[in-house]
């Protein structure tokens, strides 16, 4: 398939995916808001943690502080406009505590990872019981088809974005973090730079999104926006998918999505189990995810051919 | 100030000491000899309240007893974990240059399935027994003798455990795989053996301690999860592999968690735990008593 056939295939996809706002039922719409949502999530997970190596297993925090400074927001200034600027607001935040933060290397950035997301958590538990406010309802919120269209755009913005750091010398650099620190540095490339420039971009688009789902829910409650469950779920989407390139996190999240449409409602544990088992068995016997299995079959069967 | 001087809040910070010194033993063990990240830690102790609370709910059988079923038990998943995972798992070079990341997702993993296998066994309501519930005084202390009881056999234990670590063959076999593994194999040290133990032992350890801790606190199945991270908190504090910088950091832990609640309040708990436990691992990652190689 040349180039151009797959560009035009792909904008049909999305165009497609928009023309649906205007006809799909509310049911339809919401598996979609959520498709994009976790594609958007899992992609900006890559573009750190894939890349980098620099496993996050707190990426909910972004998330959750994006969601609370929109509600902060709420009311003061235009819908979109806050959602751009919690987008804005967390990127910064991320540039500021990314530099300590960034310093701790391996396993222990992994649990110091998680540890800040439950810091922070704690801290907004505490500031809104402070202000008497447990939980605070979003009034007026634009209706579901608008809110789909803007989860469509940041899942589509999160997914080239992978797709285009992943091919570029910034994506270059990030990935020789990944393989040997140390040698990348004293070749000279700048590793404390692009690791802080990862850790800003691939908190952007999750603050967006959280402001984004408050909206849907209506509702900001510190313990769901930082739900640790949510991180896990980004984490299992783009290790079964595979998390080195654009694609993999696509068929992780729509794996999921759809294993979740189907169990959570019901059976919430035994959804929670079979995420467990397939992280489980994808760390075990396909590392590289269901995308590095099937283009290290394809490429094998090319050779085959030639 | 005077609360901080108080007995009362000496005994409250000794008994959560002495728990999490136990506890992050068996972490620092299974760290120490195999760098394995166990985030399933805390669900050990989960399944060991479990333990103590059916045996005491079918045979009207106390935890200090039970406690033992629940150490041969929990030990007996040490040893099925060995087996059918990570022994393979330890020979295989592609997955031993990013061992510590990939054992902790696998870890997670685990975690996730067994606390939610025992929500669809036990729901997830609170359950709890009443046990040695009458209150004891000793001079300005007022304890119930559950908390009495979990205070001295938790010292006792894990007190025997870090000594029998230090001065037996096999602990001393377990040392010298925490300082350099290659270098144990060649002196002759059964390497997978010791593995095999430190996995055997640090789940046993971790069970038995959620048996004392059943009388303390309500039994849910997601109660382990703050004492993984605590446990996580003692070992980095202590030292990754250290034991006894571990066993102090332990009551360490206890001390500045007691009383720095009784300070603030009870809203500040997390915050004052994960606080900690982020400036450390940013300013001091060798740990409080670490020094020279940092070994991350």
């Amino acid at each position: 398939m040349s180039n151009n056939l797959r560009l035009i295939g792909i904008a049909a996809v999305i165009i497609i995916f928009a023309g649906l706002s205007g006809t799909a039922s509310e049911y339809m719409l919401g598996i979609g808001f959520t498709l994009f949502m976790y594609i958007a999530l899992a992609q900006s997970w890559v573009i750190l943690s894939g890349m980098t190596g620099y496993i996050s297993l707190g990426h909910v925090v972004f998330f959750g502080s994006g969601a609370y400074v929109f509600v902060l927001l709420w009311g003061l200034v235009p819908v979109w406009f806050g959602v751009v600027l919690s987008g804005l607001v967390v990127g910064i935040g991320a540039l500021i505590i990314g530099y300590p933060v960034l310093r701790v290397r391996g396993p222990y950035f992994v649990i110091l990872s998680f540890g800040l997301a439950e810091l922070v958590k704690n801290l907004v538990l505490i500031n809104e019981a402070r202000m008497y406010m447990s939980l605070r309802p979003v009034f007026g919120a634009p209706p579901l088809a608008d809110l789909y269209i803007a989860m469509l755009v940041l899942a589509v913005v999160a997914t080239g974005l992978t797709f285009w750091i992943r091919r570029s010398r910034f994506g270059a650099g990030l990935r020789s973090i990944r393989e040997d620190e140390g040698a990348a540095e004293t070749i000279g490339v700048p590793v404390a730079r692009l690791k802080l420039a990862a850790f800003a971009l691939s908190g952007i688009i999750p603050a967006m999104v959280g402001a984004i789902f408050i909206m849907r829910s209506g509702i900001f409650q510190p313990g769901d926006a930082f739900n640790p469950i949510v991180s896990f779920t980004i984490v299992t989407m783009a290790i079964i998918g595979g998390s080195d390139d654009a694609p993999g996190p696509l068929l992780g999240v729509a794996f999921l999505v759809i294993l979740q449409e189907l169990l959570w409602a019901n059976w919430p544990e035994v959804y929670m189990i079979i995420l467990g088992v397939l992280l489980i068995g994808f760390v075990l016997f396909a590392p590289s995810g269901i995308f590095g299995w099937l283009s290290a079959k394809s490429s094998r069967s090319e050779k085959n051919a030639a | 100030m005077d609360i901080l001087l108080s007995p009362q809040l000496l005994a409250a910070a000794l008994i959560t000491g002495v728990l999490y010194a136990l506890i992050s033993l068996g972490l620092n063990l299974i760290y120490g000899t195999m760098r394995l990240l166990n985030v399933a830690h805390g669900d050990l102790v989960m399944i060991g309240a479990y333990i103590a609370f059916i045996v005491f709910s079918l045979f009207n059988v106390g935890p200090l007893i039970s406690m033992v079923g629940a150490a041969i038990i929990c030990g007996g998943l040490g040893w099925l974990a060995y087996k059918s995972i990570f022994q393979n798992l330890l020979s295989n070079s592609e997955i031993l240059a990013r061992l510590e990341e990939n054992s902790l997702l696998l870890f997670f993993g685990i975690s996730v399935v067994v606390q939610n296998l025992v929500i669809l066994f036990f729901t997830a309501d609170r359950q709890g027994y009443e046990y040695l519930s009458a209150i004891v005084e000793i001079g300005d202390v007022r304890l119930t003798g559950a908390r009495l009881a979990v205070l001295i056999v938790g010292s006792l234990i894990s007190i025997a455990a870090v000594l029998y670590l230090r001065f037996s063959l096999f602990g001393l076999a377990m040392n010298a795989l925490i300082q350099n593994r290659d270098a144990s194999a060649v002196v002759g040290i059964n390497v997978d053996r010791v593995q095999m133990f430190s996995l055997i032992i640090g789940f046993g350890i971790t069970g038995l301690a959620g048996a004392l801790i059943s009388v303390l606190e309500p039994i849910t199945p997601v109660m382990g999860f703050p004492y993984t991270m605590s446990a996580f908190v003692v070992i980095i504090l202590g030292g990754l592999g250290n034991l006894w910088g571990g066993f102090l950091a332990g009551l360490l832990l206890g001390f500045l968690e007691i009383f720095g609640v009784a300070v603030t309040g009870p809203e500040w708990r997390s915050v004052l735990v994960y606080g900690i436990f982020i400036g450390i691992l940013i300013f001091r990652p060798q740990g409080l008593l670490g020094r020279g190689r940092v070994a991350r």
